[in-house]
């Protein structure tokens, strides 16, 4: 019940290439989970699938509905962002706000205008006269007044600032989270939105290869920060990947227990990056 | 579902400003024309000044002929203006959404793909027609107005030989069931033009013309037969509204003068029992849904990555 997604073997293939290949997760209500894998990866696919702008293959529920079968049920308790700047250009704020009110049963201009008159963006600027943050800025203040249950952000803050990017997630909690929404997020930008998270969930050539609570991680995975002979000892535990830093070897871990690796080394959690790179490019 | 087709369609005006600057501009070269003396009516069969309209020896119902023939010629000038608007908007309306990636947002809104392609039928084949009568009417005014001023400077009561001569609502029923009845009859290219819209990547004029053309060549060469072509000649050449003419020939043998002075009314020139039971509607109708339920599909299947 407290399922928002529901995925059992689904599939999406391009002629012979598989987008996304038999994958199967669930989210629960009231998380945050950012969606991390390199590109062409098929996060974006898999967040189509969800949204119902594509058909798969398997068993897809979103919110209780078949997204593609369902997707106009479904649009009013979900929004996206699915780019920047995707926003038509022709189009004045105040015509915009317009249309979401007139189409949209849980939008509430009032709250909508509420955050526009904090940013610099004027009711009667056409889109195509708005710097790309403040596009966003709008988007993101449209979607925020939307009462949705799921909210999926592809790469939402893609070619701005950090200073903006900053503020978009903070606004983001602050504003929009209140622990009844659900929130998916694909960036590339992993270190800014690691504290946000609360599941994570890696993505590589179709396939899921972790999906996990960020609360677990420090459980099931650890960093050793080592060398030389202490190295060439911590190997035999089966690091799933190793890398070099200033001339020292860290190696990640999964599944083994710190107190085996403490007398190697510094042991820490691998951030969420560096985990990345290591289920990634690691034999896992 | 209304309430969003309301929505839905005022998003078309927002965002197709053309379909209103035109006829907008159109009306305004036509009333800056009389307010020049540029239009006289010249339905008289000779070039015929505004002073002569005074002329106290034309009758009632040469006046009225001769001012329903002046209000039929603009009304000829919007409609063209209409179909070359309506060939454009309806090969844009599903093309600029994705050559703008805008698509997606619209995608986002809690609406249907048929109910947006619904909402572009719509505006092609009932808005545009309704939004250029109103500009005919507005300019027929407009100019009416500027001429009487003209009559009325030369001395003669333009209430009585203007506005008492012309039948202003016949001229207009007679215009919204012509322009009616023009977007029905071409229909079936207008749900050709919303496919080609949805599915094409780049020149979607090219790729809607191209097909007119070389299918019924094709045809000629592998078949020998001239069903295609036919079919799109006699549609775009001929209507079948006219009381007791297939095309338009109504216009050009001075018919419409010829009734107009016995006092007939222009409604009453129109067949709509006779339109709305020709084949070539219905069969134009079936067509035209059948390309647009295809661009409903092409919309809500095509993934736009």
């Amino acid at each position: 019940m407290s399922s928002v997604v529901i995925a059992q073997n689904v599939s999406k293939a391009f002629g012979s290439t598989k987008a996304v290949d038999n994958v199967s997760f669930t989210i629960e209500k009231g998380r945050i989970t950012g969606l991390i894998g390199p590109n062409g990866a098929g996060k974006t696919t898999l967040l189509k699938a969800v949204l119902g702008l594509t058909d798969c293959q398997g068993s897809l529920t979103v919110l209780g509905l078949d997204p593609f079968r369902q997707r106009k049920e479904l649009m009013r308790n979900i929004c996206f962002i699915a780019d920047v700047a995707v926003l038509p250009r022709w189009i004045r704020v105040s015509q915009m706000l317009d249309f979401v009110e007139a189409v949209h049963p849980n939008f509430s201009r009032k709250k909508a205008e509420e955050l526009l008159s904090e940013t610099k963006v004027r009711a009667t600027a056409k889109v195509r006269e708005l710097s790309k943050g403040m596009v966003t800025q709008l988007h993101l203040s449209i979607i925020t007044a939307i009462n949705a249950k799921l909210l999926i952000l592809d790469e939402p803050t893609l070619g701005l600032d950090i200073i903006f990017r900053k503020e978009f997630y903070g606004n983001l909690l602050n504003d929009y989270f209140d622990g009844e929404r659900t929130i998916v997020i694909t960036t590339h930008q992993v270190e800014e939105i690691e504290n946000l998270l609360t599941d994570v969930m890696f993505i590589n050539d179709g396939r899921i290869v972790l999906n996990a609570s960020m609360d677990a991680l420090p459980e099931q995975f650890a960093e050793l920060m080592t060398s030389g002979e202490n190295a060439d000892e911590a190997r035999k535990l089966g690091p799933i990947f190793e890398r070099e830093v200033f001339g020292k070897n860290v190696l990640t871990f999964d599944g083994v227990n710190r107190e085996k690796l403490s007398p190697f080394g510094e042991v820490r959690t691998p951030d969420v990056a560096d985990l990345f790179v290591a289920k990634v490019k690691g034999v896992a | 579902m209304i309430g969003n087709q309301v929505a839905l369609v005022r998003r078309e005006l927002w965002e197709h400003r053309s379909l209103y600057v035109v006829p907008a501009v159109l009306g305004l070269v036509l009333v800056m024309g009389a307010v020049t003396g540029q239009v006289t009516i010249s339905g008289f069969g000779t070039h015929v000044d505004m002073a002569l309209l005074g002329a106290t020896n034309i009758g009632v119902n040469e006046r009225g002929a001769g001012l329903s023939l002046l209000l039929a010629a603009f009304a000829g000038l919007f409609v063209i203006a209409m179909w070359i608007l309506t060939v454009f908007y309806s090969l844009d309306s599903l093309y600029a959404e994705r050559k703008d990636k805008s698509i997606l947002f619209w995608r986002s809104m809690p609406v249907t793909d048929a109910e947006t392609v619904v909402s572009k039928l719509l505006t092609a084949l009932v808005v545009i027609p309704i939004v250029t009568l109103a500009f005919i009417a507005l300019t027929e005014l407009l100019v009416l107005l500027v001429t009487s001023i003209w009559v009325g400077l030369r001395g003669a009561d333009a209430w009585h030989l203007i506005w008492a001569a012309v039948p202003l609502v016949d001229n207009w029923s007679a215009t919204l069931l012509v322009v009616l009845a023009v977007s029905l009859w071409l229909a079936p290219f207008v749900g050709w033009f919303l496919l080609v819209s949805a599915y094409t990547k780049r020149s979607p004029l090219l790729m809607a013309v191209l097909p007119i053309i070389l299918l019924p060549m094709l045809e000629r060469i592998i078949f020998g037969s001239n069903l295609l072509s036919e079919a799109i000649y006699s549609r775009t050449s001929s209507i079948p509204i006219f009381k007791g003419y297939d095309g338009l020939e109504l216009f050009d043998n001075h018919s419409l003068l010829e009734a107009a002075k016995e006092g007939i009314s222009l409604v009453s020139l129109l067949d709509i029992g006779k339109f709305l039971s020709s084949p070539g509607l219905w069969v134009g109708l079936v067509v035209c849904g059948l390309f647009t339920t295809a661009a409903m599909y092409v919309r809500r299947f095509r993934d736009e990555s």
